[in-house]
């Protein structure tokens, strides 16, 4: 009974053994053969496209379909992950050195720096051409440069401005503001109607920057901003103590949600889209979620000019934003010839498709394209552009990334009355000086 | 049979060494990386510049760090105090021979099973000061004046995300004791009745000195705990408003990424390990079980 009970054993065993050796085998074989016979590369791509109303996030598969398709010795095999997620993700594995070979990167400032800096990202300039240079936009092509190198290529551009429900500003007899003193006056009548005048997801703390960063390029005009970068002292002048009593006096008269130190940015836009608050200052990503169906928002909104103030230096023609983000390639990468192509691909096709879906301002050249199906946001966002005679993107992104942090958090003690603009301006001097080039 | 198992020294090497290996290798190798990393300026690319101990000179003079050191403690304060004692109170309600005994155990049990971002979500939901559960509650019941925004003020805010972990692990440790107190033999009980000792007597003099072994493990998971909690204070709060809530593990992620300070992370997160060490000697050298 036990000899057999052994022999039974070891049959099953054996038995058990050779089947798994086999499924190893034949796994291994077929994957060696697939990749014998075509010869295919395999490139991973990174994006940050998830969002239900976001119009990347479709436009995304379909063009990478598209391109699997007709390049079958080229296959691109694409991750999303949503935003601050994605940011924590892309980091860890650039400094595990395991980054993915094409990547999208929140560009011009200070969140791809250091890895430019530290030859994280591949150079691309010898892969384009004049031809590809000449479809870029206007000012395009000398935005993405860095040091006479470049490393990515524009997808959209993206600019902040006034949202404004104009339902709620006609329910409460209120002016759509051009100037700060109608901004206090929209103010003080949306709020005795009972309406929130304007909202502030403060729990993320950029939002509020947004205001901030936005009224002090009004008081100040974008050239002293962008002196104010180089050499922090200059923080600490009378333009922008004014442009800091100005956001704390907004904030003392009750322009902003009493809720916004426990609201999040998707909170925010949530209730702006469902009618709970008159204005947002905001980028045009915010446009598609407007634009839903599902928003009860929808056709109620105007996109605006940032007031001007009458005793500001800057005018409405100063625009904040003009961001570009684009894809990036990993210096790791096995195929850079190959992930550039895709890349060139990648961000033609998005940079023209996407505008037409929605998803931001082009970078790239869009005549002839049939623009007739883009919304109202859309189109006034693009008009806005147009008339832009400056830009500087935004500041988290233009700071080093602790001095970032210390203006993100010394814009909510503003908000909160915690500490007085002088205060606000001295510690604003002690910030770090930009990395960039403005 | 078991006991030829335990004496093989083969056998012992064989079962152990792939658990030995994976602790290894996800569990203590990082923690050297990591002491190595706390003694670099580094922001995680390229090399990073040695610097000794300035970081753990930083930590400790830092007013940030020693606030959500702070805070930790207050947390495990709360733990101990509020935690453990409702625990306490509910499996010895709960050992007591009660009606729906097992339904009870699974009520309690839930919120350990759901996911803490689950759990955040569904607080920061109570606590929202537009449209909350707990300020509509207030307003029917006639307390509109104190309804706020719980979770967007310096006074409150701590003390709220304090609440939802709290109770999130009632129901782990009540599970834990109430094993503890249903292991104890019942001839004891038996003989305590005989006796005529109150129910409030036998819980005090018999179930509790008896569950002691329980209740240090329960005592070193409950602060251990409060100073690793991260995910439910970084959804519900994510350290704000103005670092009240900030616990030492929100800003290490804040630290390194989100000002890509990878040396002083690091040194913030042997800071912790340190400290559960220390609190867990401290707790096995004053309460002795055997």
């Amino acid at each position: 009974m036990k000899a057999l009970l052994k022999r039974t054993m070891g049959v099953i065993l054996a038995v058990g053994l050779a089947g798994s050796l086999a499924a190893c085998s034949s796994g291994s074989s077929s994957n060696g053969a697939q990749s014998n016979e075509s010869g295919s590369i395999k490139l991973t791509l990174w994006d940050q496209s998830v969002g239900n109303t976001d119009p990347t996030a479709k436009l995304l598969p379909t063009i990478i379909d598209k391109w699997n398709s007709d390049h079958p010795d080229i296959q691109i095999e694409r991750t999303g992950t949503t935003g601050e997620q994605y940011k924590t993700k892309i980091k860890t594995s650039i400094a595990a050195g395991e980054a993915p070979d094409v990547f999208y990167g929140m560009g011009g400032g200070s969140f791809m720096e250091p890895y430019i800096k530290s030859g994280n990202v591949l150079d691309i300039s010898s892969y384009l051409t004049d031809d590809l240079k000449a479809k870029l936009g206007p000012g395009m092509a000398e935005a993405i440069e860095n040091d006479g190198k470049i490393y990515t290529l524009p997808v959209y551009t993206h600019i902040a401005n006034l949202y404004v429900n104009t339902e709620l500003f006609d329910k409460a007899g209120a002016k759509l503001p051009t100037t700060y003193k109608e901004l206090l006056d929209a103010v003080d009548k949306l709020k005795a109607a009972g309406i929130t005048p304007a909202l502030i997801g403060e729990k993320d703390r950029w939002p509020g920057m947004y205001w901030y960063d936005i009224i002090a390029m009004r008081q100040a005009g974008n050239e002293a901003v962008k002196e104010a970068f180089k050499d922090p002292s200059k923080w600490n002048s009378p333009d922008f103590v004014a442009a800091a009593a100005k956001m704390q006096e907004l904030a003392k008269a009750g322009a902003f949600n009493s809720s916004m130190f426990s609201m999040s940015y998707d909170e925010m836009l949530g209730a702006f889209n469902a009618g709970n608050g008159a204005m947002m200052v905001q980028a045009n990503w915010v446009n598609a979620g407007i634009e839903d169906p599902s928003s009860a928002a929808k056709g109620k909104v105007k996109v605006i000019p940032f007031p001007v103030f009458e005793d500001g230096k800057g005018t409405n023609t100063e625009i904040f934003g003009g961001a570009v983000d684009g894809f990036y390639i990993s210096s790791t990468t096995k195929h850079p010839k190959e992930a550039a192509e895709f890349l060139k691909y990648l961000s033609e096709q998005l940079g023209t498709q996407g505008y037409l879906a929605g998803a931001g301002l082009p970078s790239w050249k869009t005549d002839g394209l049939d623009t007739s199906g883009l919304s109202s946001l859309d189109l006034s966002s693009a008009e806005i552009m147009k008339t832009a005679t400056s830009f500087i993107a935004w500041w988290d992104n233009i700071l080093p990334a602790e001095s970032a942090e210390t203006h993100k958090n010394l814009i909510a003690q503003l908000l909160a009355g915690d500490i007085t603009p002088e205060e606000f301006c001295k510690q604003m001097a002690q910030l770090q000086p930009t990395e960039l080039n403005l | 049979m078991m006991n030829s198992v335990f004496s093989n020294k083969t056998a012992i090497t064989i079962f152990v060494l792939p658990t030995l290996l994976i602790f290894c290798a996800i569990v203590l190798v990082p923690i050297f990386v990591s002491s190595y990393y706390s003694l670099l300026d580094w922001n995680g690319v390229g090399k990073g510049a040695y610097i000794g101990f300035h970081n753990y000179v930083e930590l400790f003079t830092d007013s940030r760090a020693l606030n959500s050191m702070k805070n930790s403690l207050l947390f495990a304060a709360a733990s101990i105090f509020i935690q453990l004692p409702l625990s306490l109170l509910l499996a010895l309600i709960l050992a007591s021979n009660v009606k729906g005994e097992g339904f009870y155990r699974t009520v309690y049990f839930i919120p350990v099973l759901i996911s803490t971002v689950v759990i955040a979500q569904l607080w920061s939901k109570i606590y929202n000061a537009d449209y909350g559960l707990l300020n509509t509650l207030l307003e029917n019941v006639g307390l509109s004046h104190l309804a706020q925004d719980w979770l967007g003020q310096k006074k409150t805010a701590l003390i709220a995300s304090f609440i939802p972990t709290l109770w999130q692990y009632i129901g782990y440790h009540m599970l834990l004791m109430y094993a503890g107190a249903k292991s104890i033999s019942q001839d004891i009980f038996e003989a305590a009745k005989i006796d005529g000792a109150s129910r409030v007597r036998t819980a005090f003099l018999i179930t509790i000195p008896l569950m002691k072994p329980v209740l240090k493990v329960c005592l070193v998971f409950s602060v251990i705990g409060a100073f690793k909690v991260f995910d439910l204070i970084y959804v519900l709060t994510g350290g704000g408003p103005f670092f009240t809530t900030e616990v030492p593990s929100t800003l290490m992620y804040t630290t390194i990424f989100d000002t890509y300070r990878y040396g002083y992370g690091s040194a913030i997160s042997v800071f912790i390990i340190l400290e559960c060490l220390v609190v867990t000697l401290i707790i096995n050298k004053f309460i002795k079980t055997e």
